[in-house]
């Protein structure tokens, strides 16, 4: 190889090292397009993109096969990252990606309801009052009975109306069973919460 | 003259030593060894998904709901699965992963590529992880650069694609044959886990073809749909197709890089008798990485594949137990060039053109 050739791809590569941090972080935040929950005992958004691996045994241990992976859509950063869409399908908390993931990226949750409300936080639940039918009047509680937590993350009052508390881990399982569309209840990953794990 | 005579006696002795070799040699049958080595990956990494999505219908109590191929395929999995486990929701969990990263009964295996780039990527070393690649270095430091010879899954589409490029080659296209400098690997090994320290992002994962296959297999058959990285795996196809041969594997692969590294000083590595070689050269024609066995030129990006023992006619090739490859130990003394020097009296007395016992 002429030294000329390596010099020209010395300098090409240094610019990309400069340019490619400007482009990954464009926004110093991550980009949510979709609203999307990482697996139970997920790192915080911004170490999980760089511990994660992306092997794809969380994906396949998943016995609901709630776990989808992200192609080029949430940046380039989370390519081949794992994350759920509680509307089309929960989590479950059966706690096997956190077991089978070697990266770290899931840290392992033993699947008793204690650790899992110490340790996991995929997002925190939203009631919109506006939409469910239980605020309306029509008694539902659908969700209440969908929650693995009940009375300690969501519980329903008169008519059955839903509370949720910040217990609330976020696995999605009320907002797979809302039967209001767009659903009344929500799951919202922390950083858009407001809410750390 | 009397050096001519000695040759022809000599001869006549290594043919009919050769008439009487062993019908059968463990190492002349090494690469049919491979390949099926090879194979059972590739069938094992397409296999692993269709048992999630068998586990996933079993954990939903699923069957009554399935359509009628469905149905077939759940059939087919319990079938298989039948004389290994009469929970298939939980035993079956206990093989997981591809090459990349896997969990073997409660044993966790990673490829030091991943973890290399975690360390990168994280700036900080998560043990649990690093531990997990601590047994394929230990082979890596032993065996060299098997991996890529014996287990990649991209190495057996690409052999499949080099054998394709070779038929094209016969029927009269024009096929590229350029040549690259080898260590060009390397600095796409530092420069990628350079920018990955920069970027944050695991590059390496987008980058290696191992890698990319284990996934992409996992997504086209329980998740639906190939993913970004089946693009990239394609380029590096028509690359190695139209542009070099292997010329992924042999210029551009950081985790070959970094196999090659861990694998200089490998205790187990091909040498050569010169004594029986006749020069054939069919070792470098065989040889998927464009190295030069004829003339004891391996090196640490040798995978030892096995390939050029297999073809060798003379079976002068085989494995030794050396931490060095042998200097160049000149023509073999079978070849033409031997020939041509003996003939001409040109060997210095004393020294034996064909060793100890001819």
């Amino acid at each position: 190889m002429k030294r000329r050739t390596v010099l020209h791809d010395l300098v090409a590569s240094a610019a990309a090292v400069l340019a490619l941090p400007a482009v990954t972080r464009a926004d110093g935040g991550p980009r949510v397009r979709t609203r999307y929950l990482r697996p139970p005992g997920a790192l915080p958004e911004e170490r999980f993109a760089r511990q994660c691996i992306r092997c794809g045994q969380c994906g396949s241990v998943c016995p609901n096969r709630c776990i989808r992976f992200f192609g080029t859509e949430n940046g380039v950063d989370s390519i081949d990252t794992p994350y759920i869409v509680p509307r089309e399908q929960a989590c479950i908390l059966c706690m096997k990606c956190g077991e089978v993931c070697p990266s770290g990226a899931i840290q392992p949750v033993a699947r008793t309801a204690d650790d899992i409300l110490a340790r996991v936080k995929m997002g925190q639940a939203r009631v919109d009052e506006s939409l469910c039918l239980s605020y309306q009047g029509k008694t539902c509680g659908v969700c209440y009975r969908a929650c693995p937590l009940p009375d300690v993350a969501l519980s329903v009052g008169r008519l059955e109306q839903p509370k949720v508390y910040s217990a609330c881990v976020g696995c999605g399982l009320c907002e797979r069973s809302c039967i209001q569309l767009p659903q009344a209840i929500r799951v919202f990953p922390p950083t858009r919460a407001g809410n750390t794990a | 003259m009397k050096s001519a005579t000695h040759l022809v006696d000599t001869g006549a002795v290594v043919n009919a030593a050769a008439g009487s070799r062993p019908t059968f040699l463990v190492r002349r049958h090494l690469n049919k060894l491979r390949w099926l080595c090879l194979s059972l990956v590739f069938a094992t990494l397409v296999l692993l998904p269709m048992l999630h999505v068998y586990q996933s219908y079993v954990a939903a109590h699923a069957y009554d709901l399935l359509s009628s191929p469905e149905r077939t395929f759940y059939d087919a999995m319990q079938w298989i699965t039948q004389p290994f486990t009469d929970d298939p929701a939980e035993d079956l969990d206990s093989i997981k992963g591809s090459t990349w990263s896997a969990t073997l009964f409660g044993l966790k295996l990673s490829d030091p590529l991943a973890v290399a780039g975690q360390i990168a990527a994280t700036l900080a070393v998560y043990w649990p992880f690093v531990l997990t690649a601590a047994i394929p270095v230990a082979f890596t430091v032993i065996l060299g650069r098997f991996f890529c010879g014996w287990i990649c899954p991209a190495t057996f589409l690409y052999e499949l694609n080099t054998n394709f490029g070779l038929a094209l080659r016969r029927l009269g296209f024009r096929l590229g044959g350029r040549r690259f400098d080898r260590r060009l690997k390397y600095l796409v090994l530092v420069v990628g886990l350079l920018l990955s320290a920069l970027s944050g992002a695991m590059l390496m994962a987008l980058v290696y073809p191992p890698a990319i296959i284990g996934r992409e297999i996992y997504y086209v058959i329980a998740q639906g749909a190939f993913g970004t990285g089946m693009v990239f795996f394609v380029l590096t196809l028509l690359f190695d197709l139209l542009v070099a041969r292997r010329g992924f594997c042999r210029y551009l692969c950081p985790g070959g890089a970094l196999y090659s590294l861990l694998g200089r000083f490998r205790a187990v590595r091909i040498q050569r008798d010169v004594d029986q070689c006749n020069d054939c050269m069919r070792c470098n024609g065989v040889c998927e990485f464009g190295l030069d066995p004829m003339r004891d030129g391996f090196g640490q990006e040798c995978n030892n594949c096995a390939a050029c023992i297999a073809v060798c006619p003379t079976d002068v090739l085989r494995f030794r137990l050396r931490v060095n490859d042998q200097e160049y130990q000149g023509p073999g003394h079978f070849g033409p060039i031997c020939r041509r020097r003996m003939r001409a009296g040109e060997t210095a007395a004393g020294e034996q053109p064909f060793g100890e016992n001819g």
